[in-house]
């Protein structure tokens, strides 16, 4: 479907690239410019064939225009077939909801999604430690070496060179961190739940999949997204191990995972 | 006018383990359903009305046609509160 959003004349583009999808964020306020540079510098990427992005102050998204569109309190999205347009976006947290949302719509048809988790590297593998608010993502991340959290908040997970990898996002919770900027195969998927020991279970692909879902990030409707999204979770279902983690909060939790 | 239910065609569906799993990721919901209410899913496509689907029901369960027309009253109610059906009305004449 060919893109009816416009082209607009700008100055030279945020050249910024997460989880393999490069992106160009035309930002025509200075102050916000540099905070997104500031933000994302640990992204930054040259690609000759990235993802235009125009950022435009007054919100005049008409819903249905573009392939996907999403409206975030006073700031919108909509991308087309080869460009994003963020409507009314006034600060560095607006632009940055954006572009996670921009990234579950783009990711989907490349075998890729947002998750509600902290990833760790240990022994080149990364281990996703998922869970909603509260569920002690922070807490792992903080319970582990330094240098080795790829992000405490939102994950990364897509197939890619024939694999499915962890990926380092710009979007972190407690920790406040820049993000670290690199990839590494998942070792197994870890659903956090507190308690008095250290143990984990295996999970059937139902639980997987019932415990998976609440923790993705998508903010699609549509038929065909449902249908992909449940093909790719299936996809890493079967190719991934995944476990229920039952935790203290210490670093024992390790241990437990290593035997 | 006949009303002929079918499924809700927003949502994604799997068969897993033997049991239908549908999931809908609007709101987080992952929904699995027993070995009646999957056949009673399948055959919902918006063409077939009620007491065709109990019909069916009744053949593969070998029960009677009135316990399996109550049972699929009572299961389509549940599966349409979930928002897992829709209905088709006057899709047969």
């Amino acid at each position: 479907m060919a893109s009816r959003l416009t082209w607009p004349q700008t100055g030279r583009p945020l050249r910024i690239s997460i989880g393999h999808v490069p992106l160009s964020l035309f930002i025509p306020q200075e102050e916000l410019q540099k905070r997104a540079l500031k933000r994302y510098q640990e992204f930054a990427a040259e690609s000759n064939v990235s993802l235009p992005v125009f950022l435009r102050a007054k919100n005049s998204v008409r819903r249905g225009r573009g392939e996907f569109s999403y409206v975030l309190d006073d700031a919108s999205l909509e991308l087309g077939a080869s460009i994003a347009e963020f409507h009314g976006v006034r600060h560095e947290y607006a632009l940055d909801s954006l572009l996670r949302i921009l990234l579950t719509a783009v990711l989907l048809p490349r075998h890729g999604f947002l998750l509600h988790a902290a990833s760790v590297v240990r022994d080149g593998r990364a281990y996703i430690f998922a869970g909603r608010s509260g569920a002690g993502k922070s807490t792992v991340a903080s319970l582990s070496p330094a240098g080795s959290v790829l992000t405490d908040e939102i994950s990364l997970l897509r197939h890619s060179d024939g694999r499915w990898q962890a990926f380092g996002t710009p979007f972190w919770g407690e920790f406040r961190a820049a993000g670290m900027n690199r990839h590494f195969p998942i070792a197994g998927i870890y659903f956090l739940t507190q308690d008095r020991h250290d143990r984990f279970e295996p999970l059937s692909t139902k639980q997987i999949l019932r415990a998976l879902l609440p923790c993705v990030l998508f903010f699609s409707s549509d038929r065909l997204a449902n249908e992909a999204l449940l093909c790719t979770l299936l996809d890493l279902i079967e190719r991934v191990p995944a476990y229920r983690l039952h935790f203290r909060r210490s670093s024992d939790f390790w241990r437990v995972i290593a035997a | 006018m006949t009303t002929c239910p079918m499924r809700n065609p927003q949502l994604a569906w799997r068969e897993i383990d033997g049991e239908i799993v549908i999931i809908s990721p609007e709101d987080s919901q992952v929904h699995e359903l027993n070995e009646t209410a999957a056949l009673v899913w399948k055959l919902a496509d918006g063409a077939q009305t009620v007491e065709e689907i109990a019909a069916e029901i009744a053949a593969e369960f070998d029960v009677s046609s009135e316990s399996a027309q109550r049972d699929v009253a009572e299961l389509i109610t549940q599966l349409a509160e979930r928002q897992l059906l829709t209905d088709v009305v006057g899709a047969k004449a």
